[in-house]
C-alpha cells in the first residue's frame, strides 16, 4: 500500500461525494470548454473566409467594430487600386439579415467580376452575375435552412429573389451565406453607392517594409478608414470580441460555482473525518502529509472532473451544431491547446480550492480531533 | 498492596540514579474552558522501562487526559513529561516521536473505514523510511500475530468488535515503538472480548518486553497489569500490585 492507495481509497470509498464533486467540476469545465470552443470556432471561421478569399487586408472604416462595419464611399475604393503594392481592391457590401424565418443571415454583395467569387465551389446551378437581375446564390447550409433549391424564390427584404446557384465553401459562415452582386446588395439595403470595406490582395514579394509603408499611406490619405489584416479585422470585429467576452464571463462564473462546489465538499469532508484525521495525527502522520492528503483528493477528483467536462463540453457543441437554429453559425475548435487549457484549469481549480480545507485538516489538534465525534 | 494519598505522592519525585526510568510526569496540570474544567491537577508518575502499568480511576478523572499528554497528543499547561529523560516539551516534531516511539490503542478502535485490514496496519508506517514491500511483510506478520491472518483484506466494518481491537493493536505496533499506551482498550467490547484482548496485550507485553500504560475505569481489566496507579480528580490517589 502507498500513500497514493490511501487517496484512492479515501475517493472510492465515499462514491457518491466523490461523484458529486466530479460534476460540480464537470459542469463548470464543460461550460469553459463549449463557449471557448465556440469562440474559437467562430473566429476561425472568420478567419478562413478572408484566407480562402486569398485577402491580405482589409480596409473599413474607423468605428468598424460593429458585427458588420459601418458603411462608407464605394468612390473611396477605386482609389485603393492605385495604390503601390495592391493587386486587387475589391468592394464588399456585408449584411446580418433576417431572410424568412431565418433570424441571422450572413448577405454578402461582390462585384460580377470580383476575385472574391473564385474561391467558392458552384455545386449547383450558376453564378447570380448580372447587375440587374435579381438573383442570389445559397451557400448549401443556407440552401439546406432555407428549404431551397436552384429554380425557387427567396424573399429578402422587400424584394423577391431567384435562387440561380449553390456553392460550397471552406468556410462555415460562407456556407450558411447568401450572395448576390454588389448592386443587388446595396440595391435591396438601400445602401446605393456604400460598401462595408475593400478586400485587398497585395502583389506578390511585397514586404514588411511595404506594407507598413502602405499602413501609412492609408492612414494619411484616407482619414476615417483604416486597413488591417484579415486576422486584425476579425479580431477588432465586436462580434468576436463579445463573444470572447461572453466566453470568459461565462467560464469564470461556471468555474467560481465549480470550485465553490469543490471546496464545500471538500470542507464537508474534512469536517466529517476530524476524526479520522485525528487518528492519522495520532498515529504519527506529519501536518504535510495531511495536508498533502486532502490536497491530493482535491485535486484528483477535479482531474477526474475535468476530463468528464471536456467529454461533455466537446459532446454540447456537437449537440448544438445540430441544432436548426444555430446551425452554420457555430462550429466548435476542439484543439489540443483547449484540452490542455482546461485540464490545466481543472487541475489549478482543485489545487486552489484543496487548499484552504487542507490547511483546515492540517492545523487540526489530534487531542482535540480525537474527541470529536 | 495500597498506599495511602500521601505515599503515592512520594512516588512523583524521579530517582535520578534510576536509569531504567522510562516515563516521568511531574505536576501535571491542564485545565479546558479557560480554566472551568480541570482534567488534572498535578498529576505525577513514573514508569520504569518495560513495565505495564494501569491507571484506574472512575469516568472523568482525567485518566484519558493524561495518556493523551503522554503520549505528546497534547500539551501540559502546567508541569513536565520527561522521556527516557527527554523533557517532551524540547521535542519540536511531536508527529515523527509518536509516530517511531509511541503506539497507541483507543477504546473506539479507530480504523480508517475505507482501508483493509492489511492497510490499516500499514498507515503508520508511511511515515517510516521502508518500501511497499517491506510494509506489506511486516503488517503480515503483525496480522497474524494477532490471530486475524484469515481477514487480512476485510474491511473494518466486516469485522467484530474484539478483531477491530486487534487490527488496532497490530497497527499500535506497526513502528516498533518503545511505549504502547491503552485508553480503555476493552470499553466497547463484551467480556469474552475483553479478556482476549488483554490476553493478547499481556502476551505482547511478556514478549516484546515493551513498556505499557493502559487506562481503565474497570477494575477487572487493571488486574492485567502489574502495577495499577489509581486517580481521582485529575491526581493520582494510591497505587498497587495485584499480583504481589
Amino acid at each position: 500500500m502507498t500513500f497514493l492507495t490511501v487517496i484512492a481509497k479515501n475517493l472510492l470509498g465515499r462514491s457518491t461525494r466523490s461523484l458529486l464533486t466530479i460534476t460540480g467540476v464537470a459542469i463548470g469545465i464543460a461550460a469553459v470548454v463549449a463557449m471557448t470552443s465556440i469562440s474559437r470556432g467562430f473566429m476561425k471561421s472568420g478567419n478562413r473566409i478572408y484566407s480562402a478569399h486569398g485577402t491580405d487586408l482589409v480596409v473599413s472604416k474607423l468605428s468598424s467594430q460593429t458585427p458588420v462595419p459601418p458603411l462608407f464611399e464605394e468612390s473611396l475604393g477605386d482609389q485603393f487600386r492605385a495604390l503601390p503594392h495592391v493587386e486587387v481592391a475589391d468592394p464588399v457590401f456585408v449584411d446580418i439579415l433576417s431572410v424568412e424565418d431565418k433570424p441571422m443571415v450572413l448577405f454578402f454583395g461582390w462585384e460580377p467580376g470580383s476575385y472574391l467569387w473564385q474561391h467558392l465551389k458552384l455545386v449547383q446551378g450558376r453564378w447570380p452575375t448580372n447587375d440587374t437581375e435579381r438573383a442570389v446564390a445559397l451557400g448549401t447550409l443556407a440552401a439546406e435552412m432555407l428549404e431551397r433549391k436552384v429554380g425557387d424564390k427567396v424573399q429578402i427584404l422587400t424584394g423577391e429573389f431567384t435562387v440561380v446557384g449553390i456553392f460550397e465553401s471552406g468556410a462555415l459562415l460562407e456556407n450558411s451565406a447568401l450572395v448576390t452582386t454588389l448592386r443587388q446588395a446595396q440595391e435591396i439595403t438601400e445602401s446605393k453607392g456604400l460598401i462595408r470595406h475593400i478586400s485587398i490582395k497585395l502583389k506578390a514579394g511585397t514586404t514588411e517594409q511595404d506594407l507598413k509603408e502602405l499602413y501609412e499611406t492609408v492612414r494619411t490619405r484616407f482619414p476615417g478608414l483604416r486597413a488591417l489584416s484579415a486576422n486584425e479585422f476579425m479580431e477588432s470585429n465586436l462580434g468576436i470580441q463579445s463573444a470572447r467576452v461572453m466566453s470568459w464571463a461565462t467560464s469564470a462564473i461556471a468555474l467560481t460555482v465549480g470550485a465553490v462546489g469543490v471546496m464545500n465538499t471538500l470542507l464537508m469532508s474534512v469536517f466529517e473525518r476530524v476524526h479520522e484525521i485525528g487518528i492519522l495525527l495520532a498515529i504519527g502522520w506529519r501536518r504535510k502529509r495531511i495536508m498533502a492528503m486532502i490536497l491530493l483528493e482535491s485535486v484528483t477528483l477535479s482531474l477526474l472532473g475535468g476530463i468528464v467536462g471536456i467529454a461533455a463540453g466537446a459532446g454540447f457543441v456537437k449537440l448544438l451544431q445540430m441544432l436548426p437554429r444555430a446551425r452554420g453559425f457555430i462550429e466548435g475548435d476542439m484543439s489540443i491547446n483547449l484540452t490542455v487549457l482546461a485540464i490545466t484549469v481543472a487541475l489549478v481549480l482543485g489545487a486552489l480550492s484543496g487548499l484552504y480545507p487542507a490547511y483546515r485538516a492540517s492545523r487540526l489538534q489530534p487531542s482535540e480531533a480525537l474527541r470529536y465525534e | 498492596m495500597t498506599t495511602d494519598r500521601s505515599s503515592a505522592q512520594k512516588l512523583a519525585p524521579a530517582n535520578p540514579t534510576d536509569d531504567r526510568v522510562f516515563i516521568e510526569a511531574t505536576g501535571l496540570k491542564r485545565f479546558y474552558d479557560e480554566g472551568a474544567v480541570q482534567a488534572l491537577r498535578g498529576a505525577d508518575l513514573r514508569i520504569l522501562e518495560g513495565e505495564f502499568v494501569a491507571i484506574q480511576g472512575p469516568s472523568g478523572c482525567g485518566k484519558s487526559t493524561l495518556l493523551q499528554l503522554l503520549g505528546a497528543l497534547d500539551e501540559p499547561d502546567e508541569g513536565e513529561i520527561r522521556f527516557q529523560g527527554q523533557s517532551l516539551g524540547d521535542i519540536h516534531d511531536k508527529a515523527a516521536f509518536r509516530a517511531r516511539m509511541i503506539g497507541f490503542v483507543f477504546q473506539s478502535f479507530h480504523l480508517l473505514p475505507t482501508l483493509s485490514v492489511l492497510e490499516n496496519v500499514q498507515i503508520p508506517m508511511l511515515e517510516m523510511p521502508w518500501t511497499a514491500g517491506d510494509r506489506r511483510r511486516r503488517a503480515t506478520v503483525l496480522i497474524e500475530a494477532v490471530g486475524l491472518s484469515d481477514r487480512i483484506r476485510h474491511l473494518p466494518r466486516k469485522l467484530s468488535g474484539g478483531e477491530r481491537q486487534r487490527v488496532a493493536i497490530a497497527r499500535s505496533l506497526a513502528n516498533e515503538p518503545r511505549l504502547l499506551l491503552a485508553d480503555e482498550p476493552t470499553g466497547n467490547l463484551d467480556s469474552d472480548s475483553a479478556d482476549r484482548i488483554m490476553e493478547l496485550l499481556g502476551a505482547i507485553h511478556r514478549e516484546r518486553g515493551m513498556t505499557m500504560i493502559m487506562v481503565t475505569h474497570d477494575p477487572h481489566v487493571a488486574v492485567h497489569a502489574a502495577r495499577i496507579l489509581r486517580m481521582i480528580d485529575g491526581r493520582m490517589v494510591a497505587e498497587e500490585k495485584p499480583h504481589a
